[in-house]
């Protein structure tokens, strides 16, 4: 509230309106938006809006159905191999299993550990 | 990308390397950051829950692939259609298409709402006190449609 009320002012509106009630950066997600194909070349204004929202709930439902089976494990740590258990159980997030099974592969050369621990306990 | 990824999302920790700056000018393209990434996640758990940065990254892996698959389906759609510009419709069809069904009331309500303010912003010129009266995030209304 100082000279540079004006221009402050200015930026808060601007900030408000584009950056501000959206969680997530509008410019980044165009980004990865035209890196989702050579066809994809015109956006609306509106479209990486859209997912500001659009993402925050995916991250919410993600993180929520993992948080779940961090609990089933009776832990307090939510990890990325409860990340991939909720990807897998989970019809809608099928298009994520490739990506969250490439990683855990990468850190463990079994790719089935929990099928080789209930063989050993049976 | 793998093997890129643990140096990264860190940032900073390692002085060393000239890799480093080049994969996080990489990391800036494809993904969203990891810290408004961390915080939506957190809202999501009860206080005593904590997040690996592991699973932060993984989420955040997967959020670009979100992106990436409704947009891809979007864009697919405007083809047929033979439309050039992808709009926020086109992505609300490619979500309902691909099963994020549950998603479509609160982005509408989100978008109506973003549409309002936006037009009311505008209407009103240059006054900044009044921009700020219209603010989105002090409405309580608002608060009632989104418990998140």
């Amino acid at each position: 509230m100082r000279q540079a009320g004006a221009y402050s002012g200015l930026v808060s509106a601007s900030m408000s309106g584009r950056m501000g009630p959206h969680s997530l950066p509008l410019a980044r997600i165009k980004k990865i938006m035209k890196k989702s194909g050579d066809d994809v070349k015109m956006i609306s204004g509106e479209a990486p809006i859209v997912f500001s929202k659009a993402c925050e709930l995916f991250i919410q439902e993600l993180t929520k159905r993992s948080w779940m089976v961090t609990m089933q494990g009776k832990r307090r740590t939510l990890h990325k191999e409860d990340v991939a258990s909720a990807v897998i159980a989970t019809d809608i997030f099928d298009f994520l299993v490739n990506l969250v099974s490439d990683e855990s592969s990468n850190d463990n050369l079994a790719e089935t550990p929990s099928e080789e621990m209930e063989t050993f306990r049976s | 990308m793998a093997a890129e990824a643990p140096a990264s999302p860190g940032g900073g920790s390692h002085d060393s390397g000239d890799q480093s700056p080049r994969s996080n000018v990489r990391e800036q393209d494809r993904y969203l950051p990891i810290a408004n990434i961390s915080r939506i996640m957190k809202k999501a758990l009860p206080a005593n829950g904590k997040i690996a940065k592991d699973a932060k990254e993984t989420v955040q892996e997967c959020v670009s692939e979100f992106i990436s698959f409704i947009t891809s389906e979007a864009s697919d759609k405007c083809q047929r259609e033979k439309r050039k510009t992808i709009n926020g419709d086109d992505l609300l069809w490619a979500m309902a298409t691909l099963g994020f069904e549950d998603y479509i009331d609160p982005l509408k309500i989100y978008l109506t709402r973003y549409r309002e303010g936006d037009t009311k912003g505008s209407a009103k010129g240059g006054d900044s006190s009044a921009k700020k009266d219209v603010q989105p995030g002090h409405n309580p209304q608002a608060n009632k449609c989104f418990p998140f």
